[in-house]
């Protein structure tokens, strides 16, 4: 069944996965289409991994609905299964095998996998085919999982947390391959879901994201209009105005003829209000995601 | 030519793109038939979605100021627009407006404002000239 703008790649309605007494998932309703590169936000603990596991199946959820290219992934493991690929946080392999027989054993399992691709990728990674998996680096082996991940060509990519504990090179190196040796491939069916609480090196790639807390999804923005909306603006004005409206944004500095403050979403009228007081000056900009995932989860702790 | 992106400035990442193309344009900093970078290596260089540089190419390509060469990639139109002249008036005037507005709370009198408007104008005209020799 081809994927149609109108079928999402990842949709979960209500999702639900407690453990024990413990919630982890509690009420999550996400919506990814094709083609996008979305960025799911969390504290440790938020519940992301429980999430992507009840997406991947490892997990069966407690209550609600996933559905992957509209179906069931538990009902239709294999037909699902065989259009993604996922990189988790701890990566492991079989310490006995080398890095080629590592290949070809994730080659065995897919109907389709590109050669040139992996031939492309061991060069750019220095990686060494007779090395045993057991004796490489940390950043080698979630390299390796990379490129077993790509190789299939697969329509949904899913990284858990990829570049959490890697060097930043080895980071650069991994988000540019996300964008070139995967995206450009097909890039209509090209979807990348990323959770991690890194964003900042994640900024030009996310194009939508949803950032989860307790379990639940808190903010789900377009990256574009959440830098809008998000915004961190000085005023300075001849006089101190008197009656100015600030709903919508918290003040961070106040003082006399000057005011710093942080709009909480909605950026547009209080930039119209503040200019409307005629000030000598004001400038604004936007906050990066990472502040805005902090003023989202800690009011008050964002943009300092 | 070379991009710079500002993830702060709060204009999307894409029109901060068809910007630079067009302000390259005007300089000359890319002439009529000259290449754009393809998509995929300036998508790793600036650690952008590749979406992103799509979508500001098919910005630029529906407002006439590249054209796709199918196979080959994208180029610098001649700089005949499309739009009749009061249509490209009225898109210039939006951006006009705003710098109208700005003026304003800088307190910069009418006057100054067009001198300025005029210096820049030549500043351009004077850059395409250089780049064309």
């Amino acid at each position: 069944m081809p994927t149609t703008q109108h079928t999402a790649v990842i949709e979960t309605t209500g999702l639900a996965r407690r453990f024990g007494s413990t919630d982890a998932v509690n009420g999550l309703s996400l919506r990814v289409p094709a083609g996008r590169c979305y960025g799911f936000f969390g504290r440790n603990g938020a519940g992301k991994t429980t999430t992507i596991k009840c997406l991947l199946n490892l997990l069966r959820p407690t209550s609600g609905t996933v559905r992957l290219f509209g179906m069931d992934p538990a009902r239709e493991e294999v037909a699902v299964k065989s259009r993604i690929a996922y990189v988790p946080d701890q990566v492991a392999f079989y310490p006995w095998m080398t890095v080629r027989e590592t290949l070809d054993y994730f080659a065995s399992f897919r109907s389709h996998w590109n050669d040139a691709t992996e031939r492309g990728l061991l060069d750019q990674f220095r990686l060494d085919t007779r090395q045993k998996t057991s004796h490489l680096s940390k950043g080698q082996r979630t390299q390796l999982a990379l490129i077993t991940a790509i190789c299939p060509e697969p329509e949904l990519l899913v990284l858990d947390e990829p570049t959490s504990g890697l060097d930043p090179i080895v980071r650069r190196e991994f988000i540019q391959t996300v964008i070139g040796a995967y995206q450009d491939g097909d890039p209509g069916h090209r979807t990348v879901f990323v959770s991690t609480h890194l964003i900042s090196e994640f900024e030009g790639l996310i194009d939508e994201f949803t950032i989860i807390e307790e379990g639940r999804a808190v903010l789900t923005l377009a990256a574009d209009e959440a830098r809008e909306r998000y915004q961190k603006i000085y005023a300075r004005f001849a006089e101190a105005p008197a009656g100015l409206d600030l709903a919508g944004a918290r003040v961070l500095r106040s003082g006399g003829r000057e005011i710093e403050l942080v709009t909480d979403g909605d950026a547009g009228p209080i930039l119209d209000r503040l200019k409307a007081q005629s000030p000598e000056a004001i400038s604004s900009e936007s906050l990066s995601l990472e502040e805005i995932f902090v003023a989202t989860l800690q009011p008050g702790g964002a943009a300092a | 030519m070379q991009f710079q992106l500002n993830f702060k400035s709060g204009k999307p990442v894409y029109l901060q793109l068809v910007d630079q193309v067009k302000a390259a344009a005007a300089s000359g900093a890319l002439r009529a038939g000259e290449p754009l970078p393809s998509i995929r290596p300036l998508a790793e260089q600036l650690r952008v979605n590749r979406n992103t540089i799509a979508k500001a190419y098919a910005e630029l390509e529906s407002q006439h100021v590249i054209e796709t060469v199918a196979g080959k990639g994208c180029f610098l139109r001649e700089t005949g627009t499309p739009f009749k002249k009061d249509a490209r008036l009225k898109l210039l005037s939006s951006e006009i407006d705003d710098a109208v507005v700005q003026a304003h709370h800088l307190q910069v009198a009418k006057t100054d404002f067009l001198q300025l408007a005029e210096d820049r104008f030549d500043r351009f005209q004077l850059k395409r000239t250089r780049a064309g020799n």
